[in-house]
């Protein structure tokens, strides 16, 4: 009994230590008066008087969990599909329909996150891992848990590239719109999965992200896909974010001690 | 066209930069390290010409200044050995894994670095990763969870920044020679920014499970300007594994 009894105050004390990284108070929340976070508090910001973005965000869970219970990872509806709630549904070129019911039919075995190779900025965006925005003045870097990678978003007023080298996150730079952040990004390359379910993007395609923070706590997002080789018209998705204060993201690499791929089996 | 693409990394300037100005300070009165920084390029090329990457002395051998050599306990220089033998083709960064914190300023790929109140990030145009760096009081954790970048926080000692790590793993090399970092290892950066254009990191390991004695390697990091980071993405076309044979 003593033995257990000092067991547990010692198991304690290493996750109380452990738990500070973790669990170390991110500085500058605004408070109630009961001491915990204030998430209506009005929206914090820059220098130059311009929403500040920064802090540790994720997408709501809006995907009800299954009745036998909610998996470890709660994913998004958008996550699965990100077109799940577009008016009509996602506008397919034919040729696009065709490729995901061959990609769904198929377990989305080639999806290049479940490969662990990169996923672009949208899957990105829309997965089930933190984010932490830094604004700085004339760019916004997205530190991603997921693969520890990054993205930049320069807002200097650098323009376009004509003819850049394709990647899987594109290049993107952002202007203000009142208090909204317009985001352009474009310069793909072809195979870009935009969700789970295998929506296409293809080299010619662009994406126009919107980011409002509305208060201290929310931050309403809009991703516009333009991508005329796959899609009849341009569609929209709109996601949630919440911030997460008082927590820290951890180290994540996929192909480390990967156990996924050889589960992906298609027909 | 070419001048547009070209635009994205060399916004222009107006006049040549003075690298030798005072060093650039943060409203607290601290060293900046914010700006891309590139390792010299201090290995001499083949006669048959540079290759399209030149990598540094340390990328190769992290100890190759020191007189002597890494310290290596015996079983390490034999570890070593056999590594250099198969060609270091069990290297985790071939095998577009990551490549571990101390490789970050040895490797021959730009990192951006940003400092903000409480923290200090660097992003690492490899793989398009980042690491950051606590400088917010934290404690470093007891006992978590092991990873290639570790755990880090750094304190100021004068306009030297000292950044401790811990909570990494036994798999990590520091270099293409193979040498090895084990998890019981203690590791200290410090780092400084003598002026406006130069940065060193100094690096001190002590590790008696594969070192006979601590050491210390300073680095000298170059800032560059009017350029940017581009995304590296090793599996991506990836071609290298395939013509990675051992003996």
């Amino acid at each position: 009994m003593k033995m257990a009894a000092l067991a547990a105050i010692s198991l304690a004390a290493s996750i109380s230590l452990s738990a500070q990284w973790l669990n170390y108070p991110t500085s500058g929340v605004p408070k109630k008066a009961d001491g915990t976070p204030n998430l209506d508090a009005p929206t914090p910001r820059a220098a130059d008087g311009k929403p500040d973005l920064s802090g540790l965000w994720l997408l709501e869970k809006n995907l009800p969990c299954p009745k036998d219970g909610c998996a470890d990872m709660e994913v998004s509806r958008e996550f699965i599909n990100l077109g799940w709630n577009v008016p009509g549904g996602v506008p397919y070129q034919p040729w696009a329909a065709e490729l995901v019911k061959a990609r769904r039919e198929q377990n989305g075995k080639d999806d290049p996150g479940a490969n662990c190779r990169p996923t672009g900025i949208v899957k990105e965006t829309i997965n089930p891992f933190f984010r932490k925005f830094i604004q700085l003045p004339g760019e916004l870097v997205i530190l991603m848990e997921r693969d520890t990678v990054y993205r930049q978003i320069f807002t200097d007023g650098r323009p376009r590239l004509l003819d850049p080298l394709p990647t899987p996150n594109g290049y993107s730079t952002g202007h203000w719109d009142g208090d909204t952040l317009v985001v352009e990004t474009s310069g793909f390359s072809d195979g870009v999965w935009l969700d789970r379910t295998g929506n296409p993007l293809t080299e010619s395609g662009k994406i126009a992200e919107r980011y409002r923070r509305a208060n201290y706590g929310n931050m309403d997002l809009e991703i516009t896909v333009d991508d005329p080789k796959a899609y009849t018209k341009p569609w929209t998705a709109k996601v949630k974010e919440f911030i997460q204060p008082d927590t820290e993201m951890l180290d994540y690499f996929c192909l480390e001690n990967e156990k996924s791929i050889s589960h992906a089996v298609g027909k | 066209m070419a001048e547009l693409s070209h635009r994205w990394g060399s916004e222009k300037s107006d006049g040549s930069p003075n690298l030798e100005a005072a060093t650039p300070r943060t409203a607290d009165g601290k060293p900046d390290f914010s700006g891309i920084w590139d390792t010299p390029k201090n290995r001499p090329c083949p006669p048959d010409g540079c290759p399209d990457q030149e990598v540094s002395q340390e990328f190769v051998n992290f100890g190759w200044s020191l007189k002597g050599g890494l310290p290596y306990q015996p079983w390490a220089a034999e570890l070593v050995r056999a590594r250099r033998e198969q060609n270091g083709k069990d290297d985790p960064g071939t095998h577009c894994l990551p490549i571990g914190f101390l490789r970050l300023h040895t490797d021959a790929m730009y990192r951006k670095t940003i400092q903000l109140p409480g923290l200090l990030v660097m992003l690492n145009e490899r793989n398009a990763s980042f690491r950051q760096i606590f400088l917010d009081g934290r404690p470093l954790p007891e006992d978590p969870n092991p990873s290639w970048n570790g755990y880090s926080t750094g304190k100021w000692e004068g306009d030297t920044l000292v950044v401790a790590t811990n909570g990494f793993h036994d798999a990590q090399w520091l270099d293409r020679s193979g040498s090895p970092l084990t998890s019981d290892a203690k590791v200290i950066e410090r780092l400084r920014r003598p002026n406006f254009g130069r940065m060193e990191v100094e690096v001190t390991v002590d590790d008696p499970k594969a070192y006979t004695k601590p050491w210390t390697v300073k680095l000298d990091l170059i800032l560059m300007l009017n350029t940017e980071l581009l995304d590296d993405n090793c599996l991506e076309s990836e071609k290298d594994i395939p013509h990675l044979v051992g003996k």
